[in-house]
């Protein structure tokens, strides 16, 4: 608890004013002379109990009702829901997650948990702190710690705006970890604004054990988690699944696959139905199709629109009514003729390199056109870089600054993937931190096999279905260590027998990191003598496609990203909005949002369709006890709120005071009203036999 | 009350009270002619009863007329009067000196006892009776000027001077010996008198009814007068006090509000145990009150004790 006058309570100690009154008179009491004390002796002893405990509550609730006004005048904040104990801290850290799903909102207020979050987090920092901390706003989308002048500054902030990006909060931590660390901000309190959504919160990911020891190391950290996991009712959510142009003599038409669900609630089953207005738009054209949504969800594949037969590219969104979570009511898409699937592989060892040339060419989707090259190191100037989805390097790493370093980075920061493999012989090269170290041979008869790998994304993520890939029956017999300065990496796979890492994601560190491809290094040839990758074949052949389909995403003129900070690259600013009969300009949105927000933007003949991640949609929130096991050891509270909710979270509470000091004085009164004397019975007894005789 | 006063008797008072004589509730054997039944036949001119002549009696006696009707001889009796003896028990324990408010300008109980006894002892030396003074309290405290007080019953307005001078001199103090008081007066006084005890009874109960029945059994006559202050039947104290025994007891510090109620549960108990004492032991009880006037006390008291008209004395 705060108070706004907390000098005043430096009157507390009056407050035992009635115990020395009390005190006082206990030696000034009038003396009588008295015959008949058997009689009081006998009554002392009948009520000695009773006597001393309502003395004793009568005092305390002297003493509560004079403390209670103390407090009441020092103007007490609500701190039972704050926590907020003492004085001021030095610095107060705003953490506030951006995701999409925050854009949830009440339908009758309009207010999404974002705002509503943000307004009490206003009042409450205006009331608690009172500009007596430095305050410092870091969002999930940018991770930019930005000083504010004043809280109430903060709604009006673009960095406290809408996105529709995903919210990585344990990143978002690693920042305040890394502000705090390197600002040394003293004593900090640091308020977390999120709807606790599982995906962005990542809780069995493996930064948190790093977080907790990095703030449990800083003295003076608190951490206020406001959250709001209520999930939003009756909404609805689109995604499009494919987008495919088809012409045929006499007419054209864009096939969609689309998908609308009910997120949180599993198809029941109960046949329950209803009518659903879908509202397409395509290059500013509007049609609407009636659809019927069965069992709380509604997969409509291969849906017509016609085009024109000149269309061979444009843009397009399909929108939902609105309800109670408007960001995931639209999803926007861009078509264009299809590129062909080419992926490149650098060996001078084709006969090993074949299997996994087999692997990328084989269609995972018939409708598109596959194509793998094998090309010998010393025809590496033969590459068509940009028409390439995937690269597999099995050659020494270049080195640091060489060209051959550049054109591969350029490759990454495209969206491209880019995969290492180990190559037989032995250089100095290393990339984006990570180099080969030695070889390890356990031979066939005691090969390695792999303990862990992720399997909530990334390309040996589990299928669809949920199934896992079968990544631990694969054998290791000879593997290359990964030599990696650690800042910049990140295992996805390891060995069971020493822990070391088997699959490695490095990660750019350039500010289009969000845009920029997959970089793995596999630590294992795939082939005979390596493994038995490619024996198996299944883990082999889901890895490269995926690898190959995240490559494929930049590959032509018509871009399909999820919105992100670095979505468009490193030069946002030429990046537009195109032009459609009926669209409001009004709704661009400016230059630094318009990574962050979903919608159709063009440059240089290209289309980008940027869409909220999918994993926003869902609605599996954490629960207290996993987020208490999150932070752990960490002074942290949490203040569970919902949208609905208009109390203020820091707000005055002297009112309360008052009520226990009226209730003190009202228990102090009754316990002190006089007992109905009984004289009565007494003075019957005694008339008894007033001048009677026996 | 000043050594060896007599303020405690009023002029007054006592002149009108002269008129009711004093009556003892049983008879009495004294020593002269009194007012009072005796057990003895006598000649006075009350009737007693007949009886059946036998040789020897004095023919003067005899009934003429009885023979007359029915030719049987019958002797006439008449009752005797004689005179009694009068013992006034004062209680002196410290209690005694209680008074109300605690001011004893008000007056003390013993004061009030003194008025009693002093004008009793008066009315019944004036109709000839012997009346005697026994303190009881202090008797064994040595240094008490109401240790040796303990004047044997006696005629005459000598004694009577003395037992007044007594009176007035006697003082409270000390613990009550009350009880022991009792059986020691139903021990040494040998001959049935009317035993006027004054106290405030402040004793256990159990004994209390074993020393008058000791007395009782002795065939005394016993009256109480049971001296109480209303402020100790309602314990009306409005705030916290300390109370300091009379007998020498411990102070008591107590809140009315908190043990009032007690009190008076306790008070009631004990009133009723001693009128339970009453009833079974047939003492005559006067419960007083401090604030009642002594004078209207006397002559309930008085005449109290007349025999009904037509009753047999």
């Amino acid at each position: 608890m705060s108070f706004l006058q907390p000098f005043l309570l430096w009157g507390l100690p009056l407050a035992l004013l009635p115990v020395i009154i009390h005190l006082i008179h206990l030696h000034r009491r009038k003396t009588v002379p008295w015959a008949a004390t058997i009689f009081l002796l006998a009554a002392q002893q009948m009520n000695r109990g009773y006597s001393r405990l309502r003395r004793f509550l009568i005092l305390a609730f002297r003493v509560l009702a004079l403390a209670a006004l103390f407090a009441m005048v020092a103007r007490p904040l609500a701190g039972g829901l704050l926590g907020l104990t003492g004085g001021a801290p030095d610095t107060v850290l705003v953490l506030l997650d951006r995701s999409a799903s925050m854009e949830q909102q009440n339908l009758a207020s309009g207010t999404s948990k974002r705002e509503a979050g943000l307004t009490k987090l206003v009042g409450a920092l205006k009331e608690a702190y009172r500009g007596r901390s430095r305050l410092v706003l870091i969002d999930s989308a940018t991770r930019e710690a930005l000083p504010v002048e004043r809280p109430e500054a903060l709604a009006d902030l673009p960095a406290t705006w809408a996105t529709d990006t995903t919210g990585d909060m344990p990143g978002l931590l690693q920042s305040a970890l890394d502000h705090i660390t390197t600002n040394q901000t003293g004593r900090t309190d640091v308020w977390v604004l999120s709807d606790l959504q599982q995906a962005d919160w990542d809780a069995s990911g493996g930064r948190w054990e790093s977080l907790r020891s990095g703030f449990s190391a800083l003295p003076g950290v608190r951490f206020h988690l406001l959250s709001y996991p209520t999930p939003a009712t009756g909404n609805l959510a689109i995604t499009v699944d494919r987008v495919e142009r088809r012409s045929t003599v006499d007419k054209a038409e864009l096939l969609l696959d689309l998908e609308v669900t009910r997120p949180g609630i599993n198809a029941t089953g109960d046949g329950e139905e209803t009518e659903l207005p879908i509202r397409f738009v395509v290059n500013g054209t509007t049609s609407v199709h009636k659809a019927t949504l069965r069992d709380n969800r509604l997969n409509l594949r291969g849906h017509a629109i016609p085009i024109d037969r000149e269309t061979e590219r444009g843009w397009g969104r399909v929108e939902l009514p609105a309800d109670t979570h408007p960001g995931d009511n639209t999803f926007h898409f861009v078509f264009d003729k299809q590129p062909v699937l080419r992926s490149t592989i650098l060996s001078d060892d084709p006969f090993s390199m074949a299997p996994i040339k087999a692997a990328l060419s084989a269609p995972a989707d018939p409708s598109r056109n596959y194509q793998a090259d094998i090309l010998p190191t010393d025809r590496l100037s033969e590459l068509a870089w940009d028409a390439t989805a995937l690269i597999i390097w099995n050659a020494p790493l270049p080195a640091p600054d060489s060209l051959e370093s550049r054109q591969l980075l350029d490759h990454v920061a495209a969206g491209r993937s880019l995969l290492f493999l180990p190559p037989d012989i032995t250089g100095d090269g290393s990339f984006l931190g990570v180099s080969w170290g030695d070889w390890i041979e356990t031979g066939a008869s005691e090969s390695d096999r792999i303990s862990w790998w992720r399997s909530d994304s990334g390309p040996m993520a589990n299928t669809r279905s949920g199934k896992a890939l079968p990544v631990g029956e694969i054998e290791i017999s000879r593997r290359r260590t990964l030599v990696s300065d650690g800042a910049n990496s990140l295992p996805l796979a390891r060995i069971e027998s020493d822990g070391a890492a088997v699959l490695l994601a490095a990660l750019p560190d350039s500010a289009a990191s969000a845009s920029a491809g997959d970089v793995l290094f596999l630590a294992t040839p795939p082939g005979t003598g390596g493994s038995t990758l490619a024996r198996d074949g299944v883990v082999l052949y889901a890895f490269l496609q995926r690898l190959l389909d995240q490559g494929a995403g930049s590959l032509g003129t018509a871009l399909q990203r999820e919105a992100a900070l670095g979505s468009l690259g490193v030069d946002a600013t030429k990046w537009t909005a195109p032009e459609s009969p009926g669209e409001d300009p009004t709704e661009l949105v400016s230059t630094d949002l318009r990574p962050l927000r979903a919608g159709i933007l063009q440059t240089d003949g290209q289309l980008l369709a940027l869409n909220r991640p999918t994993e926003e949609d869902q609605t599996r929130y954490l629960d207290t006890s996993t987020l208490g096991e999150l932070f752990s050891g960490l002074d942290h509270r949490v203040i569970e709120d919902t949208v609905e909710d208009e109390t203020s979270l820091a707000s005055e509470i002297w009112r309360t005071f008052l009520l226990l000091m009226a209730v003190a004085l009202v228990l102090e009164a009754l316990l002190s009203m006089p007992p109905k004397k009984d004289t009565r019975t007494v003075e019957e007894a005694a008339r008894g036999f007033k001048g009677g005789k026996a | 009350m000043s050594e060896g006063s007599r303020d405690f008797l009023d002029p007054s008072v006592l002149s009108r009270l002269m008129a009711l004589p004093l009556h003892a509730r049983q008879s009495m054997i004294g020593s002269v002619s009194g007012m009072h039944r005796s057990p003895v036949r006598g000649s006075s001119l009350e009737f007693a009863e007949y009886r059946k002549y036998v040789p020897g009696d004095d023919l003067r006696r005899l009934d003429w007329r009885a023979w007359g009707r029915s030719d049987r001889y019958y002797i006439k009796e008449f009752e005797a009067d004689t005179n009694l003896r009068m013992v006034f028990l004062m209680d002196v324990s410290g209690s005694m000196n209680f008074a109300h408010d605690g001011k004893e300008e008000n007056g003390t109980r013993l004061d009030y006892a003194r008025k009693l006894a002093g004008s009793l002892a008066y009315l019944a030396a004036h109709q000839g009776d012997a009346v005697g003074l026994w303190a009881a309290g202090a008797s064994g405290k040595k240094g008490s000027p109401s240790a040796a007080v303990n004047l044997p019953a006696r005629r005459g307005s000598v004694h009577l001077g003395t037992l007044l001078d007594s009176l007035g001199q006697i003082e409270a103090a000390g613990e009550t010996t009350l009880l022991q008081s009792l059986h020691e007066a139903a021990e040494q006084i040998s001959q049935r008198a009317l035993i006027v005890i004054f106290s405030d009874l402040f004793a256990d109960a159990a004994e209390l009814r074993s020393a008058v029945q000791h007395l009782r059994f002795r065939k005394h006559d016993v009256v109480v007068f049971h001296l109480l202050d209303q402020q100790e039947l309602d314990f009306d104290f409005d705030r916290p006090a300390r109370f300091v025994d009379l007998e020498g007891a411990e102070p008591i510090l107590a809140d009315p509000e908190d043990v009032g109620n007690a009190y008076r549960k306790a008070v009631t108990e004990w009133i009723r145990e001693i009128d339970n004492i009453v009833r079974t032991s047939g003492i005559d009880y006067h419960r007083i009150k401090l604030q009642e006037n002594y004078a209207e006390v006397l002559a309930r008291f008085l005449l109290s004790r007349t025999p009904k008209k037509g009753g047999k004395e």
